[in-house]
């Protein structure tokens, strides 16, 4: 096991709702996020002396939040960066606290995911600025090369050709995540889908539909780190990390399509450290949360990861497998494709009220712990929720990992 | 003819050759002196074994469709839909991005195709590939 597993926890967690506009700036909703997720852990503004925060360009940042909450720092950083992140500055936080840069450290993202910038980098339905295809981007933008669709669905529809499997593959994991949006009052698309409904919805960027993509949304969500000796005195039962891999990359990490197979991803690179460092095999792993700006983000960070073996992705989600109740359930709050789009955080959060086993659904007791697992009345808690895998990823060449262990059973 | 409002690449020193080449509708990769691999996109020092012996020599321009999308909902104003975005590998060995000038229900992947030179500026010529 890692020298540090277990011995830092996840304390707070709490976010805004998703919007759309929000009519707020980012700044605003960091200073809602965090203030949550300080009430979740029963801390005041003094008891946290360490800020972080990732974000492309598009958000306020700690040192306007610390000023804004009243907050005297003892460590900030702000970096540039996408999904993967908050996965890292978790890492970053347990490393900062162990070597005693801070205590308590908050890592937060705010996003007018929606209403802003939205991710390609174009002000919606606006031109795309010319020196944006300079430098980095005169090999892929002057043909129309900018956006997320774009760049996964090059290595999603390789991967079909690869390995036989169907875009109804992809659709397993748009129902298993939109099921558990149902569950989730917070989520924005809480109606069913079906794989029929998948399969019929229109093209976007072939091979992906629709309902592949996530939605965009205004949000800021917060995650508050501490020592475990701290986190006894908190208001809730500590979830602990055991382990994890942070922004780990691929070879030739910026220019993906130059790599010998582009849908061999990140993970792969990775997953063996996370599960070495948390001193645990797949078997033990009850539920997973897995970066789903598209579908097949999910699909192919299963393979990478360990769950099953390359090319068997599709395969493995058929029948359901990754919804409650069956084998794996992923992404119980819904995901970004179901529930909003936060650049990774709110994967984490839910991960860590199930582990807490106070997913906050239709059960009037979830607040104590008191959960019916009926899903017809709207408990999205997993009975058996005590180790959960957290994946994540940027891009194909760079993921992240977070293993975390709760204490109810 | 109407003014061209898509963005346009902008050379850099390291690049400058590669795109000088194509408005002379020639398709350049760099290749090393040392390892003899060739190389896209253009850069300082081979990757593969650090030696800075780059040099520039013709390529085929042939080579297949490694992986394409077809885009039905581009996120500019300034591309028609749906248009095919691909990684052509080429037969000296490098994959670039492109496009394929095709009807998008005739791509796929492993589709032989050939170098096409778009003169879209007077400046500036954009690589793209066709059917071979």
């Amino acid at each position: 096991m890692g020298a540090l597993t277990d011995k830092y926890c996840i304390v707070g967690v709490g976010e805004t709702q998703q919007m759309r506009p929000s009519n707020r700036t980012t700044l605003s909703m960091a200073c809602e996020a965090i203030s949550n997720a300080m009430a979740d852990a029963g801390l005041k503004p003094s008891d946290i002396d360490g800020m972080t925060s990732y974000q492309v360009a598009d958000s306020t940042s700690s040192a306007h939040v610390a000023t804004a909450l009243g907050m005297r720092l003892n460590y900030c950083l702000d970096i540039f960066g996408g999904g993967s992140s908050t996965e890292a500055l978790v890492a970053h936080a347990v490393g900062l606290i162990e070597a005693g840069y801070a205590k308590t450290i908050v890592c937060f993202r705010s996003m007018n995911g929606r209403s802003g910038r939205r991710m390609g980098g174009q002000i919606p339905g606006g031109p795309i600025p010319a020196a944006m295809a300079a430098d980095d981007n005169q090999f892929n933008m002057g043909w129309g090369w900018t956006t997320p669709a774009q760049r996964f669905g090059m290595s999603a529809m390789r991967y079909l050709r690869d390995t036989g499997c169907t875009t109804k593959a992809f659709a397993e994991i748009a129902v298993a995540h939109r099921y558990h949006a149902t569950l989730n009052p917070k989520a924005i698309y809480r109606s069913p889908i079906t794989i029929e409904d998948h399969q019929r919805s229109r093209w976007v960027v072939k091979p992906f539909r629709l309902l592949d993509c996530c939605t965009e949304t205004d949000v800021s969500a917060a995650i508050i780190v501490t020592s475990r000796e701290r986190a006894y005195d908190l208001r809730h039962p500590p979830v602990f990390i055991m382990g994890g891999y942070a922004r780990t990359m691929t070879e030739s990490p910026q220019w993906n399509y130059s790599r010998p197979v582009i849908h061999y991803v990140a993970g792969n690179y990775g997953w063996k450290r996370a599960f070495g460092m948390a001193g645990i095999s797949h078997r033990d792993v009850d539920f997973v949360s897995c970066y789903d700006a598209f579908t097949f983000t999910t699909l192919i960070q299963l393979e990478a990861n360990g769950f099953c073996g390359h090319g068997e992705a599709g395969e493995f989600v058929k029948g359901g497998r990754l919804q409650i109740d069956h084998e794996l359930p992923s992404n119980l709050s819904g995901g970004h494709l179901s529930e909003g789009y936060t650049h990774g955080v709110q994967m984490v959060i839910e991960n860590v009220r199930q582990l807490r086993h106070r997913a906050d659904d239709a059960c009037p007791g979830w607040r104590e712990g008191k959960h019916t697992y009926d899903r017809a009345k709207g408990c999205r808690q997993v009975k058996k929720a005590r180790i959960c895998c957290g994946m994540a990823w940027g891009w194909e060449n760079m993921a992240s990992c977070l293993i975390l262990r709760g204490m109810a059973a | 003819m109407s003014e061209y409002t898509k963005p346009l690449p902008k050379p850099s020193p390291t690049s400058r050759p590669f795109w000088d080449a194509a408005k002379r509708h020639q398709l350049m990769l760099q290749r090393c002196g040392a390892c003899g691999q060739f190389i896209y996109y253009p850069r300082d020092r081979c990757p593969n074994c650090f030696a800075d012996e780059l040099k520039w020599q013709r390529a085929s321009g042939l080579g297949k469709v490694y992986s394409y999308t077809v885009v039905h909902r581009a996120s500019s104003r300034h591309f028609m839909e749906p248009y095919i975005l691909a990684i052509v590998e080429l037969d000296e060995g490098p994959k670039m991005t492109t496009n394929i000038v095709a009807d998008p229900r005739a791509v796929h992947v492993d589709m032989p195709v050939a170098v096409y030179f778009d003169d879209v500026t007077p400046d500036r010529t954009l690589v793209k590939f066709k059917a071979a």
